[in-house]
């Protein structure tokens, strides 16, 4: 029976000169697809960015056009650059935190340990709850009365108490401490995986030739990987950027302006001032960081992609 | 060659949508058109269910779809379905002006029905009307009165063994007291921002408008601001209590419902809130007995002024399907029955003196100072634009982090106030 199969598999594929027969699918097949892209992304997008040049307030149907107003006003607000400037940070702590963290997981629940099935599934767990629960749970947990407050008094460690989100300087710390904790073995899989495609015997060959585990991960694994690298950073600097629910639901963006990002930032100005016009605009402004950021990332790490391969 | 077909392919299809979509227009009116259906949006969750049974109960066979949501949700909600024609037949609209959902705002571009023929109307106190109005014509229904002071937990007072002070410098020896019994004098829950404004409310009522019961038109007219007048001394009054100890630790760090546990369990001998915080003090904590007094600003006693003001009340929208229905419900919001109803469930006091409803014990304080005209309006009601009020929540976190001084956020207050509506 088996044999059959692989007999006539061959014999099929000869009979039938696929490529000739069907060729590369026709242009026109996209349409509909493109059809859907535009009507629910790209034109509500394009209609939204003009309000980005509008003095609209989300209520009155009278707007008047004011060129780049917004974008200069933007300049000379202070709490929009701190919130620039707190995105850009957020999300590179976040990313070389989670990653790091990530790829130590992964390197550890990749070797032979006996509980590693479990260690696995806990690991990944906090990745499958929805942000905003997350960051209610740490509200509480990091409150002046909270669970990480009283474990520090029991152990005796009272001067290490600290009023975690009601201290400026702490505050924002405790935003990428929460995210990471929640995503760290969401990207532990990712690069489980691309452990999981590394060849043993490659692996087994090295440490016969006498190179020791560091040399090991750089030599071997570091390179094998590249392709996991990419997509967890570019996951999680796109996340950090873009950052909201964690926040909001933590801090509010406070104390003060002290954890506000460009997200949160956006939220307030729109639904609670009714600065709809510069709310806009600090979208978009968003929009392009995201885009610069990621396609620079992009460039730098597929280069390197292709050197490691 | 492919990709450039492509390109041109995306522009035409992208030029072919936003014609079908700018031609679609602005469809209202999508009802079936029956009289018999009424929509309602609101915030006042946990009473206004209450309201509509009893509406329904006395109007057989309507049928009310109500929605209610969180006030953060329905002002981002309400101005989406206003601009695009969807909106609710009968809405929450907050007082005054200063926030995204109050009635300068919703008025202004014409979206409220004029309801000043309706016969309460003219009944409303002088204090109220001017905040249910736009131009002269009344567009909200307000239906509750809300006022600001101090909330004391009678149990931990009695343990405490100490009474409630009738002076500052009693407040602040009253504060010493009490850390010293390790159970601090007020729960103050500023990580929730808006929590914060609720001491220098009560402090600015007397500081400010004991001595200038004109100030807020003086504002108006440019011939005050926050930075140079009595406003300094509140926001000093504020930090000198935070030093002497009257909240208990890390305020920053304790949010609203961490504030009710405190006040509510004894941790802490009363807090300062708003009366609305009494039913929310006794869900957490069935058998304590809460009294609201005035805050004491000054030494003299008899300057005490509370901040007091109509709460969110409703609007009726000027495009509603069913505006027949919807005057009919405000009509009931605003009668005695009604708004007795309204005012029990809420823990709030009537508008009109004719309700007849029955007030929480705890506040006859606040019902005195109401009867005896000693209240002013919560301050951000009459500002022009909701950035002042921001300004505020987040310059006083700023302040409690050591991040800005008073002067700065005051000066940056009136610097918001100037640019208008």
């Amino acid at each position: 029976m088996t044999l059959d199969v692989k007999e006539r598999l061959p014999a099929r594929a000869a009979a039938v000169p696929r490529r000739r027969q069907f060729g590369a699918p026709p242009w026109w097949f996209v349409v509909p697809a493109l059809l859907l892209f535009a009507f629910v992304v790209l034109v509500p997008s394009a209609r939204g960015v003009y309000y980005a040049f509008t003095d609209w307030d989300g209520l009155d149907p009278q707007l008047s056009f004011i060129g780049l107003d917004n974008f200069t006003a933007m300049a000379d607000d202070p709490d929009a650059l701190q919130a620039i400037w707190h995105t850009l940070l957020i999300a590179v702590a976040i990313t070389v935190i989670q990653n790091g963290i990530g790829l130590l997981l992964a390197l550890g629940v990749n070797t032979a340990i006996k509980s590693r099935n479990f260690l696995r599934v806990l690991l990944f767990a906090p990745a499958v709850i929805t942000p905003i629960v997350t960051a209610y749970l740490w509200r509480n947990l990091l409150g002046p009365d909270g669970a990480v407050n009283s474990l520090l008094s029991t152990v005796g460690l009272e001067s290490w108490q600290q009023n975690w989100l009601g201290d400026p300087d702490l505050a924002l710390w405790m935003v990428v401490l929460v995210v990471v904790w929640q995503f760290a073995g969401y990207s532990m899989v990712i690069f489980l995986a691309g452990l999981q495609s590394v060849p043993r015997e490659i692996y087994e060959a090295a440490a016969i030739d006498g190179s020791g585990p560091v040399r090991r991960f750089w030599s071997i694994i570091r390179p094998l990987l590249a392709p996991a690298i990419t997509i967890n950073l570019m996951l999680s600097i796109i996340g950090g950027i873009k950052l909201f629910d964690q926040v909001y639901a933590l801090t509010g963006g406070g104390p003060g302006h002290a954890t506000d990002t460009i997200s949160t930032l956006i939220y307030k100005d729109a639904f609670t001032l009714g600065e709809f016009g510069y709310s806009i605009a600090l979208a978009v402004v968003l929009t392009a960081i995201v885009a610069v950021v990621s396609a620079g990332q992009y460039a730098v790490l597929s280069r390197n992609e292709k050197a490691a391969s | 060659m492919k990709s450039r077909r492509l390109t041109a392919l995306a522009a035409a299809m992208t030029a072919a949508t936003l014609i079908a979509a700018c031609s679609s227009g602005t469809n209202s009116g999508s009802g079936s058109g029956d009289n018999k259906t009424l929509t309602i949006a609101s915030v006042d969750q946990g009473s206004i269910e209450k309201v509509v049974e009893a509406f329904k109960a006395a109007n057989p066979g309507i049928t009310v779809n109500l929605t209610t949501s969180g006030a953060d949700q329905y002002q981002q909600q309400i101005r989406t379905q206003l601009s695009s024609g969807t909106a609710p037949d009968v809405m929450t609209v907050w007082p005054g002006n200063g926030n995204p959902g109050a009635t300068y705002v919703i008025a202004k571009p014409g979206y409220l029905l004029d309801l000043s023929d309706q016969p309460w109307a003219a009944k409303l106190p002088d204090a109220f009307k001017k905040v249910a109005q736009y131009e002269g014509k009344t567009y909200n229904a307000v239906f509750g009165l809300n006022g600001i002071g101090v909330v004391y937990n009678d149990d931990a007072m009695r343990k405490a063994g100490l009474t409630a002070p009738g002076t500052w410098t009693d407040l602040l020896a009253f504060c010493k007291a009490a850390a010293g019994k390790g159970t601090p004098a007020f729960a103050l829950g500023i990580q929730d921002n808006w929590v914060t404004q609720l001491v220098l409310y009560s402090l600015v009522a007397t500081t400010v408008y004991s001595g200038d019961r004109d100030f807020d038109t003086k504002m108006a007219n440019g011939q005050a601001t926050f930075a140079g007048s009595p406003w300094t001394t509140a926001m000093a009054k504020y930090q000198e209590m935070d030093k002497t100890g009257c909240f208990q630790k890390d305020p920053l760090g304790t949010s609203y419902e961490a504030s009710q546990t405190l006040a509510a369990t004894g941790k802490t001998l009363g807090i300062i809130q708003g009366n609305w915080i009494i039913s929310l003090l006794k869900q957490k904590n069935p058998d304590g007995r809460f009294t609201m007094k005035a805050l004491p600003a000054t030494d003299d006693a008899a300057s005490f002024i509370m901040p007091a003001a109509a709460g969110a009340g409703y609007g009726i929208n000027a495009q509603a399907k069913n505006k027949d229905l919807a005057l009919k419900f405000v009509t009931y919001v605003m009668s005695p029955e009604g708004m007795k109803l309204f005012n029990e469930t809420q823990g709030s006091l009537p508008t009109l003196p004719e309700a007849g409803t029955t007030v929480d014990p705890g506040l006859t304080e606040l019902t005195t100072f109401v009867k005896d005209n000693r209240t002013v309006p919560f301050m951000d009601q009459l500002w022009p634009n909701a950035k002042v009020q921001q300004t505020m929540l987040s310059g006083l976190q700023e302040i409690f982090s050591k991040q800005a001084t008073s002067a700065e956020v005051l000066s940056k207050m009136d610097e918001d106030y100037k640019t208008g509506s």
